[in-house]
């Protein structure tokens, strides 16, 4: 049996039903331009599954709600755009420390505040690394065709377990609304690939949910089956119970860096296109590109190769952490690397650190306008 | 046939998105690729909205119609068409409801533009204004010949409840058998 399917959808349609496949029963949300297809498509989905959809008063409480299924057991998301991010951010904090698995997609339009809600941007990348206080580690995927509208959200609900975490998803306007084909596993082959969260199976007396290797998340088993802890958001020893014990709140955030950062191989995904023939010679272009930004790069790639300009695409689908090797490799090969993103410079900062260059090009665009394959073609002849 | 480029604007609320869908859904039937994006701004209703459908052979990427490529164009509010005409290539079609839209002497020099009263033909010939986009669609696929006639008109009854079949089939006969007219005057 074939483990693809072809639908023709939208992402943000495509995000809901891979949260539906991928286990979700619970989703709580606010509708928020341009993210409202997804929570209006969940609503749909979920009760026809045995979950249910809640649309709460708030972004604030929506996030709550969904961290608070989390906390009982299930697999929960919530969906919204940049403005609903900044309510949730203290709640994700919560979701960080007390070490919380939820899926987050965050449909981006123009910021910063209520900014330009039907508009496409890409100005949310920096908040994702951190819309929070304190030391904890981002896990940001972000879905660059419909497809992966699908792919990346299921991926999200599977590294949320594993890591015991807040994972974020982001779509942009264009990604999320855009309509047409895409091929997707079967909802089989995504069940197949669910690894549920660890639980604790000795005596109820033996279980410390929060003493756990340190580069491990905690074990959090589900509510009502007689393992009993507690949930704060001040630092906390073993069995989740405040604490100021000078090792145990130190451990407890090393923890939190250690269990990702130390992990960074199973987070890791990009696309290398175009990128096979890439020898070092002079008049080689990079262009690091996300999104659906990524979209117009490849278009601009198929122009500028006819016009003889050897062009390729690294395009990194893990944004948070940031894949430090794979963009060093290519920033070290390749002289000219152009940078394009819906914001200024938020990702191109990163490329700048990992690759110690500070000769990076960027393309940038903040007025809520997509960057066409024709800008990108002549940014590239301009500059290089 | 390789790619086509199509933009219909209105204005919020007049249903121009499902249009663009069924364009596109109807193409991928036939083994293609098709691509509906929507730009719309917040304010929702009466606000000018543009829909790009691309229809090509081979994968899309950039989902958007870049401007100065596109091959048609439908407008039925003059807000929209003012923003959005420049896309077109010259010699390109615009169609538009004479009655909502008011091209120039020099667009009329710059494009092959044709007036069908879209909206009246829909309210007073069909009976239902929501049928517009149906009769926009007969236009558009008559004057571009993008997608096999039946693939499309089977795609849109897949996508319109069964009460109002026999409605949206008169809307595209309509649309289809004026779209010839116009056609034929312009020759």
């Amino acid at each position: 049996m074939a483990d693809t399917r072809e639908v023709i959808s939208s992402g943000n349609h495509l995000a809901a039903l891979a949260g539906a496949d991928a286990g979700c029963r619970f989703m709580a949300g606010y509708p928020i331009t341009p993210s409202s297809e997804v929570i209006e498509q969940m609503s749909d989905l979920l009760p026809k599954r045995g979950g249910s959809c809640i649309q709460m008063e708030d972004e604030i409480a929506a996030v709550a709600a969904a961290i608070g299924a989390g906390m009982a057991g299930h697999r929960t998301m919530t969906a919204t755009s940049g403005p609903g991010i900044s309510l949730k951010a203290e709640n994700l904090g919560l979701a960080q420390m007390c070490e919380v698995p939820l899926v987050v997609v965050n449909v981006m339009r123009g910021g910063p505040s209520t900014g330009l809600p039907t508009r496409v941007s890409q100005g949310d990348v920096r908040q994702a690394k951190n819309p929070s206080h304190g030391d904890y580690r981002s896990i940001t995927l972000c879905a660059g065709n419909l497809a992966e509208c699908y792919t990346e959200t299921v991926r999200a609900f599977n590294l949320a377990d594993r890591f015991m975490q807040p994972v974020f998803v982001l779509l942009d306007e264009t990604i999320g609304h855009m309509h047409g084909k895409a091929i997707i596993p079967t909802p089989e082959a995504v069940t197949a690939g669910v690894v549920p969260r660890k639980q604790f199976t000795g005596a109820p007396e033996d279980y410390h949910p929060y003493e756990c290797e340190s580069d491990q998340p905690a074990v959090l088993n589900k509510m009502f089956e007689g393992y009993r802890y507690h949930f704060t958001g001040l630092h906390h020893d073993k069995n989740g119970f405040p604490t100021e014990e000078i090792e145990t709140c130190r451990k407890l955030i090393q923890r939190l860096e250690d269990k990702v950062m130390l992990h960074t191989d199973e987070l890791e995904l990009n696309e290398e296109f175009m990128l096979d023939d890439m020898t070092g010679e002079e008049g080689e272009v990079l262009i690091i590109a996300y999104g659906s930004v990524s979209l117009s790069a490849k278009e601009a790639i198929r122009h500028l190769r006819a016009a003889g300009i050897k062009a390729g695409l690294f395009r990194p689908l893990t944004l948070w952490p940031s894949p430090e090797k794979s963009i060093k490799k290519y920033t070290d090969l390749i002289k000219n690397v152009l940078c394009v993103e819906l914001n200024i410079r938020q990702y191109t900062e990163e490329v700048e650190r990992v690759s110690s260059r500070l000769d990076i090009e960027g393309l940038f665009k903040v007025n809520g306008r997509p960057i066409s394959p024709y800008e990108i073609v002549s940014k590239v002849k301009e500059v290089f | 046939m390789s790619k086509t480029l199509m933009r219909f604007t209105g204005v919020g609320g007049q249903g121009v998105l499902l249009a663009g869908e069924i364009f596109a859904a109807a193409k991928i039937a036939t083994g293609g690729e098709g691509l509906k994006t929507a730009t719309y701004t917040s304010q929702v209703r009466g606000g000018p909205t543009v829909v790009d459908i691309q229809l090509d052979d081979q994968e899309i990427y950039y989902p958007y119609a870049n401007d100065g490529e596109i091959g048609f164009m439908l407008s039925v509010a003059n807000v929209s068409y003012n923003s959005f005409k420049d896309g077109v290539q010259p010699g390109g079609i615009i169609v538009v409801d004479p009655n909502l839209v008011h091209p120039t002497d020099e667009d009329r020099k710059m494009w092959k533009i044709f007036e069908i009263p879209i909206i009246t033909i829909a309210k007073e010939e069909v009976g239902n204004v929501i049928t517009q986009s149906v009769v926009a669609l007969a236009i558009a696929n008559t004057m571009m010949n993008a997608v096999d006639k039946k693939t499309l008109v089977d795609t849109m009854l897949s996508k319109v409840p069964a009460k109002v079949h026999a409605a949206n089939l008169k809307a595209y006969d309509l649309g289809e058998k004026y779209a010839k007219e116009a056609m034929a005057k312009a020759v």
